[in-house]
């Protein structure tokens, strides 16, 4: 955008160069030529009025000899003035002779005017020579006599007169575009600042300024634009800060919380394996204090782990991990029922192993809270690159305008069911996204929801070398 | 079983009900609500084994147990609200034997405790001397030397290090470790592993940061090489 700006600014001003010194140029060439025209038919007139008025009546007698007429050619041709005498009907004197034939080719108006007892001239080219013919007859009415002017001197200087000024509109243009591009460049600095200063608040560098340079309107549109990014930073600072308190609140919370949460799990434990010695009236009411109880404990440990995240205090333990092994395990432990689909290699990949079991753990708990009793599938694929490890249920799914938001915080497909906290796949995104990999939702054809968990295969390793390890473990407990 | 337990614990709820389960698992029980008191209590009557809040008034469990240490190689296992793993170095580093985390359920915390009476009662079943490298480790004295010096070791890095010794050449996994060391039956935290390693590493070995005796197997566990 800002080239176009810079491309029309110089157009714009070459332009205006070209048309000022076109206007002036070919002024004051019609001026100087109409001038020096204007001159040369006034020196013709004057010297054509003097001898047809004093000179040429005086040496014609009435009905002229063609000596008077030669005598008067031959004095015209000593003061170097070229002559048509038209002495009568098919008797025209030139002088010189390489006139001869030159009367008739004159303009009809000139030859009518200059008949008609008046002094007139034209503008001619004769024999290709550009020159000006001053006609008139003798003492008023006597024989009519031409002079033929040579004037290509004139048209030479016309001529040249012409060249400098085109010359000189070329060189005018040439310099005009060479100065409109620094002048454009010079204008458009703060505009491309104030672009490179967008730029970079556009990648969350807020303390990005435009230099105010000028008192001019760039100038003060650079102050708006400063004033703006203040604002904004101001703005954004506070936001900030007042989402840095409400989860430090939420932290605290759930710390101050631990210890009576601890209590009770504790004697939850103790009341859970003495359920059967409540009286009939109490018992279902124990039974729901130990899960309510086990509720709030997984409630108050969720928060303070995700408190973790806000803190951004959690450090990534990275070491090769046998994903096979890995899921298998957490399966096993998770949940027995489902199907675990694992390609006959060894997958082997450089990643927090404790992260992805809880990954792992909550996916599969998500499964089971929303899909109860389905089929549940958990398949690992791989290739160079990454790694995917797919838990699919055969559940309700979730609609699909609420799919992008059940990593959401305290989210909820489905708020009428009792059980989950809401926190778990948000954990799970977390953990995820410390592990470089993330998360993925859809709805699989045929019902059910498949969450995919997508991990880079950095720096990973070939299953050799740990597999031998792994098979000469002694596992004689 | 008779065994005498002491339970420093500040919250008087997470006291009352953590002392009627021990007492209800058959073991005799005295509690203390601070740091202070906790080692008054112990320096007043015999006990088998400790029970620490880490966070105490008047003197954390940290310092309690350091104390403790000075005199006594009773099994001391910490109750800690925060399990990062700064905790449990710290807690290691105190001289504890193992950490429980809160919240617990009384059974598992009696499992744990069970557990640490265990390998504290224990026999010696071998009196011979076993070497790994420059080290003399003596079995039945639980002493080990460097060189002929004496190397202090608490008694689960002794216990770690014997593990390790006796299976010299064999990759041990940290749940295997966890089993035979903390006798843990279920999954426990194997960070504990890591953190006790590297603690056995720095008082054994010339440069803990360059091991030469108990190896890292990535990916696996742990290995001792003569």
């Amino acid at each position: 955008m800002i080239r176009g700006v810079r491309a029309r600014l110089t157009t714009t001003i070459v332009a205006l160069v070209v048309l000022t010194a076109a206007v002036l140029g070919i002024g004051s060439y019609l001026f100087v030529d109409s001038r020096l025209h204007g001159q040369a038919v006034e020196d013709a007139s004057a010297q054509a009025r003097f001898d047809l008025s004093i000179l040429a009546p005086s040496r014609l007698s009435a009905s002229p000899t063609k000596e008077e007429v030669e005598q008067l050619a031959s004095d015209f041709t000593v003061r170097g003035l070229q002559t048509i005498i038209d002495a009568g009907p098919d008797r025209p004197f030139t002088s010189p002779g390489s006139l001869a034939g030159v009367l008739p080719t004159l303009p009809a108006g000139l030859r009518d005017s200059v008949d008609a007892g008046q002094i007139a001239y034209a503008w001619v080219p004769i024999q290709g020579t550009p020159s000006l013919v001053v006609g008139g007859r003798s003492g008023g009415s006597g024989p009519a006599i031409y002079f033929v002017r040579d004037e290509s001197p004139l048209q030479a200087t016309l001529d040249q007169l012409r060249l400098a000024l085109g010359a000189g509109a070329v060189v005018l243009a040439i310099l005009a575009l060479i100065a409109a591009r620094f002048l454009a460049r010079g204008v458009l600095a703060p505009v491309e600042a104030a672009a490179r200063a967008a730029e970079r608040i556009e990648r969350g560098d807020l303390s990005a300024r435009v230099p105010v340079t000028s008192d001019d309107e760039f100038g003060t549109w650079a102050d708006r634009f400063n004033r703006m990014a203040a604002a904004l930073d101001d703005t954004i600072g506070r936001l900030e800060a007042a989402q840095d308190q409400n989860r430090r609140f939420v932290a605290d919370v759930s710390h101050e919380l631990r210890t009576p949460v601890s209590a009770l799990v504790a004697e939850a434990s103790i009341l859970r394996d003495h359920l059967d010695a409540l009286p009939q009236a109490a018992r279902r009411a124990g039974e729901l204090v130990v899960d309510d109880i086990a509720r709030l404990r997984s409630l108050v440990e969720e928060l303070m782990e995700l408190s973790r995240f806000d803190a951004e205090s959690e450090e990534v333990q990275g070491e090769p991990v046998d994903l096979n092994r890995l899921i298998r395990d957490v399966v096993a432990a998770r949940y027995r029922d489902a199907v675990v689909e694992l390609p006959d290699d060894r997958v082997v990949i450089e990643t927090d192993p404790r992260r992805l079991q809880r990954i792992l753990a909550n996916l599969l708990g998500n499964a089971r809270e929303h899909a109860p009793g389905a089929l549940v599938v958990v398949r690992l694929r791989a290739n160079a690159d990454w790694v995917t490890i797919t838990v699919a249920d055969r559940g309700p799914g979730v609609p699909p305008d609420r799919l992008g938001r059940i990593f959401d915080r305290f989210f909820m497909a489905d708020p009428s069911r009792r059980g989950g906290s809401g926190l778990g796949l948000a954990i799970a995104r977390e953990h995820a996204e410390l592990l470089g990999g993330r998360l993925r939702a859809r709805n699989r054809d045929g019902g059910g929801l498949a969450i995919e968990l997508v991990l880079p295969v950095t720096g990973s390793l070939h299953g050799g070398d740990t597999a031998e390890t792994h098979e000469d473990e002694p596992e004689d407990r | 079983m008779d065994a005498r337990i002491l339970l420093v614990e500040d919250d008087p709820s997470i006291r009352e009900v953590t002392a009627i389960g021990l007492g209800a698992a058959g073991f005799a029980v005295t509690t203390a609500s601070d740091g202070v008191e906790g080692l008054e209590r112990f320096r007043a009557d015999p006990f088998d084994l400790v029970l620490l809040d880490v966070m105490l008034p008047r003197l954390d469990g940290y310092e309690v147990c350091r104390q403790i240490r000075r005199t006594s190689t009773i099994p001391v296992l910490m109750l800690t609200a925060r399990a990062d793993t700064m905790d449990v170095v710290v807690g290691l580093e105190a001289g504890a034997d193992d950490y429980v985390r809160k919240p617990f359920e009384v059974p598992e915390l009696i499992a744990r405790v069970r557990a640490a009476l265990r390998r504290a009662g224990r026999l010696p079943d071998e009196t011979d001397r076993l070497a790994l490298g420059p080290l003399g480790i003596d079995v039945a004295g639980r002493s080990v030397t460097r060189d002929g010096v004496d190397v202090p070791l608490t008694r689960t890095e002794f216990d770690l290090l014997l593990e390790l010794v006796r299976h010299h050449g064999q990759v041990l996994t940290r749940d295997v470790l966890l089993d035979r060391v903390w006798g843990y039956d279920y999954l426990g935290d194997s960070r504990l592993v890591d953190v006790a390693i590297q603690r056995l590493r720095a008082k054994i070995e010339t440069d803990p940061a360059e091991p030469e005796l108990v190896l890292t197997v990535r990916g696996a566990g742990y290995k001792a090489v003569r």
